[in-house]
C-alpha cells in the first residue's frame, strides 16, 4: 500500500479485546496515507498546498485580506475568477476523515484504558474540524499507555514554501518498558543543567517533556515517507501548548534499527580506516545512535523561542534540526565531565553525529523532502572539514575529537544566535554561505554512492 | 596506603545496613538445609545455584568489611573553610553555556541523574580545594572546559 509501511510486531502482550482495539487503529492509520499522498507533490516547494502557478507573494499577499490561505489545515485553490481562495482539510478530504473518524470512536469503545480512551475518542471529534488542540493535551497524559497512536496533520516539512501547512501522518505501536525506562533517565540528566540564553531572547519555558519508545506496528503517511526514528509533538508552531502542557517525544524501535543497519553502520565502514573502526565495537555504536535521537528529541525542547518560527519562516526547520544534534553533543560532554558517560562513549557519541549527518546528505539526492536535514548536515561538515575535526587521510577520513568539539562549540554559538534572536535575511544569508553542497559531493560522494543507492 | 572510601552519613548508614542483612541472609542459609551435592550421577543442579548464591554472598560481604575498615565520613568543614570545595560540597558553576549545580561526593556514592558527581570525576577533581569566583579549566583529552564556580554550599549531609 503506498504511503504506507507497516513492520513486524510482537503482540502477546495485549489481550483479546487489545488486539481488536489495536487493528483498528491500524486500520485508521492506514486510511491516513492516501490524504498525505495528495498534499505531497516534491516538485513544487509548496507541495500540493497552493496551486502550482502561485508565487510566495501573492500568497503572502492573498493572506493579508484572507488569513486562512496560510492557515495550517487549508488546500488554497484558484476560483473561477482566479482569486485564491482557502479550503479547510476537513472538508476536502469529508468522506475520509469520516471514515477514520468512526474507526477510532470503534477502537475508544474497546479500551480499558481510560486516558487512551479519552485520547482516542477526542481525536476522532478534532479529525472532523481540524483543531487538535484537546485530542493532543489528552495524548499527552497517555505517555504511559501500553498502546501508543498519533494520527492526524502535525508536522511542516512538506511545506517549503512558507513552513505552515501541515501533512497528515499516523502511526501505532506497543509501549516498550524497558528502553523507555533508559530514555528517561538520560533525559532526565540532560535536564538537570540550565542553559544559559542570550540577551533579548524570548525563551519559551517547557513544564515538562515526556518520553515513550514504542515497538511500532505501522507508519502512514508523512511519517512513512520521512521514516523518522523519533517524533517530537505537539508541533513547535503550536507553542501555546507546548508552554503550558509540555511535550511528548516518541522513539520507534524499528525505525532506528533499520536506519542503523542500512544506513549509519555501512556508512562508518566506508569512511573510516580499518584500524580506527576496530576500536568501537557495532554494540557500542547502535547504543550511540539510540542515544543520539533521545538526546535530539529531548533537546528540541531546550531551545524553543516564542518567535523562532515567525523570524526564520521557512527557514526555522534547518536550525532546529541542526542545533538540537549540536545540543545533544554538548550535553554529551557534560555527562562525560560528570562520569556519567565514559570517554569511549562520548568518542561513539561523535562517531555517530558524523555518520548521521552523511546519512541525511547521501539521502537527500532521492528523498528531497530531507532537505531540511541535509542543509544541516552540510553546515557541520563545513565546520568541521575547516576546523580539521575531520581530515583526509588516502581513502578514508580521521577525526580529531577535541578538534571536533571546539568546531561545534563554535558552531553552536552562530546556532543559537540564530535561534534566538537572528533576523530572516540574516538566516538566509547563513544558510546560502554554509548550506552549499559542494564539500559533500567533492569529499564524500564518490564513497558513499552505494549507499544512497541501498 | 589502602584506599580511602568517602561516605557520607547517609551513605555509611546504607553500608552498614546492606552489611548487616547480608551476614544474616548468609547465617541463615548455612545453618538451613542445603542441598546435596550428587544426584544420580551429576552434580545436582539445585546444589550449583546454592553454592554461587554463597559465594556471590561472601564476596560482597568482604567487600563491604574492606570498605568498613578504610571508610572516611565526609564531615562540614569549618566555618572559615566553607568557601572551598570539599568533598560533600553542593556548588553552583556556570560551564558550557550551562548553570548546574550538584554536590561532590566519593566514588561510591555517585548518582550524577541525581545530582552527586565523584570527586574522581573530571569536574570533580578540577574543583576540589577551588573557591567561589574561581574559574578552573577542567581537561580531558576530548574537552577543555574553564568552569565558575559561582556559589558553595554545605547541607547537612
Amino acid at each position: 500500500m503506498k504511503g504506507v509501511k507497516k513492520f513486524k510486531i510482537d503482540t502477546k502482550e495485549l489481550s483479546q479485546k487489545e488486539k481488536v482495539l489495536f487493528n483498528k487503529l491500524i486500520s485508521a492509520a492506514g486510511l491516513i496515507a492516501s490524504l498525505y499522498l495528495k498534499q505531497k507533490n516534491n516538485k513544487y516547494p509548496g507541495a500540493n498546498f497552493y496551486p502550482h502557478d502561485a508565487t510566495k507573494e501573492e500568497i503572502e499577499k492573498a493572506a493579508k485580506t484572507t488569513p486562512a490561505i496560510l492557515s495550517p489545515y487549508t488546500f488554497i485553490e484558484r476560483d473561477k475568477s482566479g482569486k485564491l481562495i482557502a479550503i479547510p482539510y476537513h472538508l476536502k478530504f469529508k468522506k475520509e476523515l469520516k471514515e477514520i473518524s468512526k474507526l477510532l470512536k470503534e477502537a475508544a469503545s474497546l479500551s480499558q484504558d481510560q486516558n487512551l480512551k479519552a485520547y482516542i475518542r477526542s481525536r476522532a471529534e478534532d479529525l472532523l474540524t481540524d483543531n487538535y488542540d484537546r485530542s493532543n493535551v489528552l495524548w499527552l497524559k497517555t505517555e504511559k499507555s501500553k498502546i501508543g497512536c498519533v494520527i492526524g496533520a502535525f508536522d511542516r516539512y512538506l511545506d517549503k514554501l512558507f513552513f505552515k501547512k501541515r501533512a497528515y501522518m499516523a502511526w501505532v505501536g506497543i509501549l516498550d518498558t524497558k528502553q523507555t525506562k533508559e530514555a528517561e533517565k538520560l533525559k532526565s540528566m540532560v535536564l538537570l543543567s540550565e542553559r544559559k540564553y542570550l540577551h533579548g531572547a524570548k525563551k519559551a519555558k517547557i513544564p515538562q517533556i515526556k518520553v515513550r519508545v514504542e515497538n511500532s506496528a505501522i507508519f502512514s503517511g508523512l511519517i512513512a515517507d520521512f521514516m523518522f526514528v523519533g517524533n517530537n509533538l505537539p508541533s513547535s508552531a503550536d507553542l501555546y501548548l507546548i508552554k503550558k502542557y509540555g511535550t511528548l517525544f516518541t522513539i520507534f524501535n524499528p525505525t532506528v534499527k533499520l536506519r542503523f543497519e542500512k544506513k549509519i553502520f555501512p556508512i562508518f565502514k566506508i569512511i573510516f580506516g580499518e584500524k580506527f573502526q576496530k576500536k568501537y565495537s557495532k554494540e557500542e555504536l547502535y547504543l550511540a545512535f539510540l542515544r543520539s535521537i533521545i538526546l535530539h528529541e529531548t533537546c528540541h525542547s531546550l531551545m524553543r523561542y516564542e518567535d523562532a518560527t515567525i523570524r526564520l519562516q521557512e527557514f526555522f526547520p534547518f536550525f532546529d534540526e541542526l542545533y538540537t544534534d549540536i545540543l545533544g553533543v554538548k550535553s554529551c560532554g557534560s555527562l562525560m565531565l560528570k562520569d556519567a558517560l565514559t570517554q569511549k562513549e562520548l568518542e561513539t557519541f561523535l562517531i555517530i553525529y558524523i555518520c548521521r549527518h552523511l546519512h541525511w546528505l547521501v539521502s537527500v539526492a532521492k528523498q528531497p523532502h530531507l532537505i531540511h536535514y541535509a542543509t544541516g548536515g552540510a553546515i557541520s561538515l563545513h565546520f568541521l572539514l575547516e576546523g580539521k575535526a575531520l581530515k583526509k587521510e588516502r581513502d578514508t577520513f580521521q577525526i580529531d575529537f577535541g578538534k571536533l568539539f571546539i568546531s561545534l562549540d563554535q558552531l553552536s554559538h552562530a546556532l543559537e544566535y540564530y535561534m534566538a534572536i537572528g533576523n530572516y535575511v540574516e538566516a538566509k544569508k547563513f544558510i546560502e554561505k554554509y548550506g552549499s553542497f559542494t564539500i559533500f559531493r567533492r569529499y564524500f560522494s564518490p564513497k558513499l554512492i552505494k549507499i544512497s543507492e541501498s | 596506603m589502602p584506599k580511602k572510601f568517602y561516605l557520607t552519613k547517609k551513605g555509611l548508614e546504607k553500608i552498614e545496613k546492606e552489611y548487616q542483612e547480608l551476614k544474616k541472609t548468609r547465617f541463615a542459609k548455612i545453618n538451613g538445609e542445603s542441598p546435596k551435592i550428587w544426584h544420580s550421577e551429576d552434580v545436582n543442579p539445585e546444589y550449583l545455584s546454592f553454592q554461587e548464591d554463597l559465594n556471590f554472598l561472601e564476596s560482597r560481604i568482604a567487600e563491604l568489611e574492606y570498605i568498613l575498615e578504610s571508610v572516611e565520613l565526609i564531615k562540614i568543614p569549618p566555618r572559615g573553610k566553607q568557601n572551598i570545595v570539599d568533598l560533600g560540597a553542593t556548588v553552583l558553576v556556570e560551564f558550557n553555556g550551562e548553570t548546574d549545580e550538584f554536590t561532590i561526593v566519593g566514588t561510591m556514592e555517585a548518582d550524577p541523574p541525581n545530582k552527586k558527581i565523584s570527586e574522581e570525576s573530571p569536574i570533580g577533581q578540577a574543583l576540589l580545594g577551588k573557591k567561589v569566583g574561581e574559574t578552573v579549566v577542567i581537561k580531558t583529552p576530548i574537552i577543555n572546559h574553564s568552569c565558575k564556580i559561582t556559589k558553595i554550599k554545605y547541607n547537612i549531609i
